[in-house]
């Protein structure tokens, strides 16, 4: 279980985020317990935002396929790309593993960042 | 007399329109192919016999006695694909859906039979509803009766299965005992429970391409060999596959002529591998580079993609490949992929097809899912299925062979006839990096400079244990090669081991961990 503090339009909200082992294609589900006000559904954006990530149609997740290190991020956020273009480069086992986009598309969002540990099933990127 | 002809080929014209012609233009619009089509595409022109054509159930329970079902709802015979006999059975969706009752079934038995006794493969097109229901026990005998010929064959004579339509329930079990299972995308599919049941039990909801497609078990089950877009183009890959397969577990594979020069000197291969160790690349070149006209018939391709799998020629003699993938997976071994190899390297072990293994090998994948899901037992189903063949059996070390996954790619020690290695390869325990932290801790620790002193370090280990110097020194390693000139020795290896024979103690049969 890890702890977020997390700022959207001046309130703060706490953030319980657990991780999931060898769960590969889905997103670890995500709590969130605001204690301070209780407003509008605002908060979701952040938490719907992961959610939507599993559920919507056209929509692809990159996960790592091993656990390892993220050595260099090789596209950007709306970028196109092609099946099997290099999308990032995953440091493990003593080797530079490139991360392959797994169809044409364009990349939706960048889950993870450069020097980042992930472990086998964290998301990475997200093609639409 | 000419009356009876005319009726006698009236009768059989009537069982060649299986379920009438209704039910045929409905299967051509989904895309598929009725049962005699299916045959006369897989078989040379004209060579198709058929058997038991007359054969109809005989169930009188509920409205089974008015139901007319021509041929049972199976065709079966044999004919010859590129002149080699085969026998073949296809399940005819148009007549009662294909399902499966006690005439049905023993018709299929009956191919099987004489398959096996005529020593040559079997195709079976599946495209059935199931069980027939109104037959009960009678068409569930009927399943167990193809189960157990099944891994009678098993060893003997190549069978292969085609998924071209639905294949559910229990049916699906005759396709995993047989070798080579092949699905055509979007209209095959397999599953024990559907989603109905699966809905009803689990709550989860998924649908049947998901659950079952080909796509799904090209990818993600790896219950399936191979996957086509259509049926002619699933029937094709089907004529490629028994081209590198022999007839029976006593023959060996037919010899092909090929333009491809036997010393062919490649100097790409000088060049393919990175200097830097970890680097990755395409070991899919390496096989394109070493095989004649660069063909690489591979198995299981979508699926755990960190091992390669397929069969090659060199100087027009099949040779079974097991090659590790750098690009995937940095091509360690985990669960699937020792599955994947342990069940090819024995499938070439039946029939008699030399096994080249090439390793670039960093270890067996860590991870608590791979140790909680079993990786010792599934790993060591490559140990043994390497050390249990006797056919020859040559390995490559293109790079890194390092623990116990250079062991289980073949090594000298589970039988390797020969073992060459490129000179960049390291062999060792482990990799330089891990192994100088564990040898050298003292000096590291003690060090003013601990990360200057650890680079020293690795490199004096990488250059006195990590090279393939010190394993050709014990005999390990045959002979280190200069790249470019692989593709000769690896024929001349194949060559000289084409006489082998090697006994084994007499048994049972061994006990390979499941």
């Amino acid at each position: 279980m890890r702890k977020f503090l997390i700022n959207v339009n001046g309130n703060s909200y706490e953030v319980e985020v657990e991780e999931i082992g060898n769960n590969i294609q889905r997103p670890a589900p995500v709590q969130t317990t605001p204690p301070a006000p209780v407003k509008e559904p605002t908060p979701a954006p952040k938490v719907e935002e992961k959610k939507e990530i599993e559920v919507s149609a056209g929509q692809e997740i990159v996960a790592a396929p091993m656990p390892g290190n993220i050595w260099k991020i090789l596209v950007a956020e709306g970028q196109e790309v092609k099946e099997g273009d290099n999308l990032l480069i995953l440091e493990a086992m003593k080797m530079e593993n490139e991360i392959l986009a797994p169809r044409d598309g364009k990349v939706a969002s960048i889950v993870t960042k450069e020097g980042l540990a992930v472990n086998t099933g964290d998301q990475l990127v997200i093609i639409e | 007399m000419r009356e009876k002809i005319e009726n006698l080929l009236d009768i059989k014209a009537g069982i060649d329109l299986g379920g009438g012609a209704k039910r045929i233009e409905k299967q051509h619009n989904s895309g598929k192919m009725t049962a005699r089509e299916r045959i006369n595409s897989l078989l040379d022109e004209d060579s198709f016999v058929e058997i038991d054509k007359f054969v109809e159930h005989r169930s009188t329970n509920f409205d089974m006695t008015n139901t007319e079902a021509p041929a049972d709802g199976v065709v079966t015979g044999y004919g010859t694909v590129d002149g080699r006999l085969i026998f073949v059975y296809a399940q005819d969706f148009t007549v009662v859906g294909g399902s499966l009752g006690e005439m049905h079934a023993n018709k299929i038995c009956k191919v099987q039979d004489m398959a096996v006794k005529m020593g040559v493969p079997i195709v079976g097109f599946n495209d059935s509803g199931g069980a027939r229901i109104q037959e009960g026990v009678d068409a569930l005998s009927g399943y167990g009766k193809i189960f157990y010929r099944n891994t009678i064959a098993s060893g003997v004579i190549p069978q292969i299965s085609v998924i071209m339509g639905p294949c559910a329930g229990g049916a699906v079990y005759s396709p995993s005992l047989t070798d080579f299972t092949f699905m055509v995308d979007k209209t095959s599919m397999m599953f024990i429970t559907g989603p109905q049941v699966i809905k009803s039990v689990t709550g989860e909801e998924v649908t049947q391409e998901e659950l079952g497609g080909a796509s799904t078990h090209n990818k993600v089950s790896g219950v399936a060999h191979f996957i086509d877009k259509t049926e002619l183009e699933c029937i094709e890959r089907i004529k490629e596959l028994l081209s590198f397969l022999p007839s029976n577990n006593l023959e060996v594979s037919p010899i092909y002529d090929t333009n491809d020069y036997i010393n062919r000197v490649e100097d790409k291969l000088n060049e393919i591998v990175p200097d830097n160790p970890n680097k990755p690349y395409d070991m899919k070149e390496v096989i394109g580079l070493l095989a004649d006209e660069g063909k690489f018939f591979e198995l299981q391709s979508l699926y755990a993609q960190n091992i390669l799998t397929g069969y090659i020629r060199l100087n027009g003699k099949t040779i079974g490949v097991v090659a590790n993938q750098p690009r995937v997976l940095a091509g360690c071994l985990d669960i699937n992929a020792s599955d994947k190899a342990g069940r090819f390297i024995r499938t070439c072990d039946a029939f008699n097809i030399p096994l080249l293994s090439l390793v670039d090998v960093p270890g067996f994948l860590p991870g608590t899912d791979q140790e909680y899901g079993g990786i010792i037992r599934h790993g060591a189903k490559m140990l043994y299925a390497f050390s249990e063949a006797t056919v020859p059996k040559v390995t490559l070390i293109i790079r890194k062979a390092y623990g116990g996954a250079y062991l289980a790619m073949c090594s000298k020690d589970l039988g390797a006839d020969q073992v060459f290695a490129w000179p960049n390869s390291e062999i060792a325990v482990m990799g330089p990096e891990g192994a100088a932290n564990i040898i050298f801790k003292n000096d590291i620790n003690t060090s003013n400079d601990p990360i200057q002193i650890r680079k020293e370090k690795i490199e004096e280990y990488r250059d006195t244990v990590a090279n393939p110097y010190i394993a050709a020194q014990r005999g390990f390693v045959d002979d280190i090669l200069v790249p470019s000139t692989t593709r000769p020795r690896l024929i001349s290896a194949f060559d000289m081991l084409e006489s082998k024979r090697e006994n084994r103690p007499k048994k049972k049969h061994g006990n390979l961990p499941v």
